[in-house]
């Protein structure tokens, strides 16, 4: 209880914030640049039904995009973290495609997939597996010693020793990788959803209304930052039931 | 019974190799006990390591009844430095590894160990959630859950202080008089050896190499520590380390 009182307490400091700075700004310069939050919520109720909508698709294809990544790099990164000959091989591919900007993909995606949902999904799917990769790899390395002596001195065949003492050691660090990622992914996401003319998404309702109906677009960009804060109390909650250890009192 | 035959032991490539133990030789029979003691570093987990079949040693043997060891068995239990206990599982869970991995779980006798060793009403905590001591214990129930042939124990009582460390000193000794299993210890503690060792071996510096055999057949009572040939065997050991 204590914690959500806190949490709404920093929304409302947050947007205490912005509304000054967008006194400051408009004063500035005269005119209304910057709307204010006011401004902002009252346009996410007046165009709830729409926004609900362009919020979905895009909460979609995020969650997708994670779903994909997760599957894709958290066992490649615990096998090149594990076992050193395969780390050996797969590592120098790591490090010279990691530093490539993905953003350049994004039109040679377009001409892959088209413009549907399938090259959104994708973009964002490639920037997150490169961050859980990179985090899953890191954290199979410093494994603790001791626990792996423990489950192969009881026994323990090539499998297991994934089950009970890699995959369970790495997790809290994949899902802090995730945390970090789903920012980053929303960046990408956004990227993607305004390098289309039309469809769903609350990127194209940004840009849509970004020039004129300025209220409009900061009421898409709140939505967007509830995805955000959505995931995150998300990621939180299952870190919670699924790393319940790491919380307990000592 | 526990053999080793010429036990050598090496790391590293052929080019920069680096001996850990050197023609290390015993014999051990049915439900005796043996410590080996050596200063830190020595190779004594390495040794030990070897005889639980973790490792392959580059020369000799290690034979657990009339089998060869070629890798971890069975009827073998480790226990390790620091119980060696999984931070993500429960009590209970970290009792049972051995029979969950084996596929045995849970026709398992865990849950009386647990009782035994006085952890009945822990058994859905997590280690962080307990002392150092009662670490120790879930690290001795995994060990017993699988009602060993021979139990292996890798320094099991180093960081604890002097009276926990005597309390299970007595737990050992006691379960090892009552259960019949060969007992091998490593450790860096005198006064542990003296007490669980019928044999002490003590070991150089490294590469490990056998230094002295010490014999210390009245191991048994619980009350053995305030026996003159405690302190006998203490002396002899002190003596040894130091010469």
């Amino acid at each position: 209880m204590k914690q959500v009182l806190i949490y709404i307490c920093s929304i409302i400091f947050l947007l205490l914030l912005w509304e000054v700075a967008s006194i400051a700004i408009n004063t500035i310069n005269s005119s209304s640049v910057l709307p204010g939050p006011y401004e902002a919520l009252s346009q996410v109720v007046k165009n709830g039904a729409e926004l609900q909508r362009h919020f979905l698709a895009s909460a979609w294809r995020l969650i997708m995009a994670i779903l994909i990544a997760l599957v894709a790099a958290v066992p490649l990164g615990l096998v090149i973290g594990h076992e050193r000959s395969v780390d050996t091989f797969v590592s120098p591919m790591i490090y010279i495609t990691y530093p490539i900007p993905q953003v350049a993909l994004i039109l040679f995606l377009f001409l892959i997939f088209g413009t549907g949902s399938a090259t959104k999904v994708a973009i964002v799917a490639i920037v997150l597996f490169f961050q859980i990769l990179v985090s899953a790899r890191g954290a199979a390395k410093n494994i603790t010693e001791e626990h792996l002596v423990s489950v192969l001195s009881a026994g323990a065949n090539r499998w297991q020793v994934y089950r009970h003492v890699i995959f369970p050691a790495t997790l809290p660090n994949i899902l802090t990788s995730v945390r970090v990622g789903i920012g980053v992914g929303i960046a990408f996401l956004y990227i993607a959803e305004t390098n289309t003319a039309q469809g769903l998404g609350l990127g194209s309702f940004i840009k849509r209304y970004m020039l004129f109906g300025r209220d409009r677009a900061f009421a898409g960009i709140m939505a967007m930052a509830f995805l955000g804060l959505v995931l995150y109390v998300g990621i939180d909650v299952l870190e919670r039931i699924l790393c319940r250890w790491k919380y307990v009192k000592r | 019974m526990i053999e080793a035959d010429n036990l050598t032991i090496d790391y590293g490539s052929s080019e920069r190799k680096l001996r850990a133990v050197e023609g290390v030789s015993f014999r051990l029979g049915q439900s005796e006990s043996l410590a080996f003691i050596g200063p830190s570093g020595c190779g004594k987990t390495t040794l030990l390591f070897a005889l639980s079949g973790l490792l392959t040693p580059s020369k000799g043997s290690v034979k657990i009844g009339k089998k060869q060891v070629a890798g971890p068995r069975r009827d073998v239990a480790l226990i390790l430095q620091n119980a060696g206990l999984l931070p993500w599982k429960t009590v209970w869970q970290n009792a049972n590894l051995s029979l969950i991995l084996s596929g045995d779980y849970p026709a398992c006798n865990a849950q009386d160990i647990l009782e035994e060793l006085g952890l009945g009403n822990v058994k859905s905590r997590f280690p962080a959630e307990l002392s150092e001591g009662m670490k120790r214990r879930v690290g001795i129930a995994r060990a017993l859950s699988i009602s060993p042939s021979v139990l292996l124990m890798d320094e099991p009582l180093a960081s604890l202080d002097t009276l926990t460390r005597e309390k299970i000193q007595d737990l050992f000794l006691t379960l090892w008089k009552d259960r019949g299993f060969t007992l091998v210890l490593v450790t860096h503690d005198i006064e542990e050896a003296a007490f669980l060792g019928q044999e002490i071996i003590v070991l150089t510096e490294r590469p490990a190499c056998i230094k002295a055999r010490v014999s210390n057949r009245e191991v048994g009572p619980l009350d053995y520590r305030q026996s003159k040939a405690f302190d006998r065997t203490v002396k002899t050991l002190r003596e040894e380390l130091e010469r």
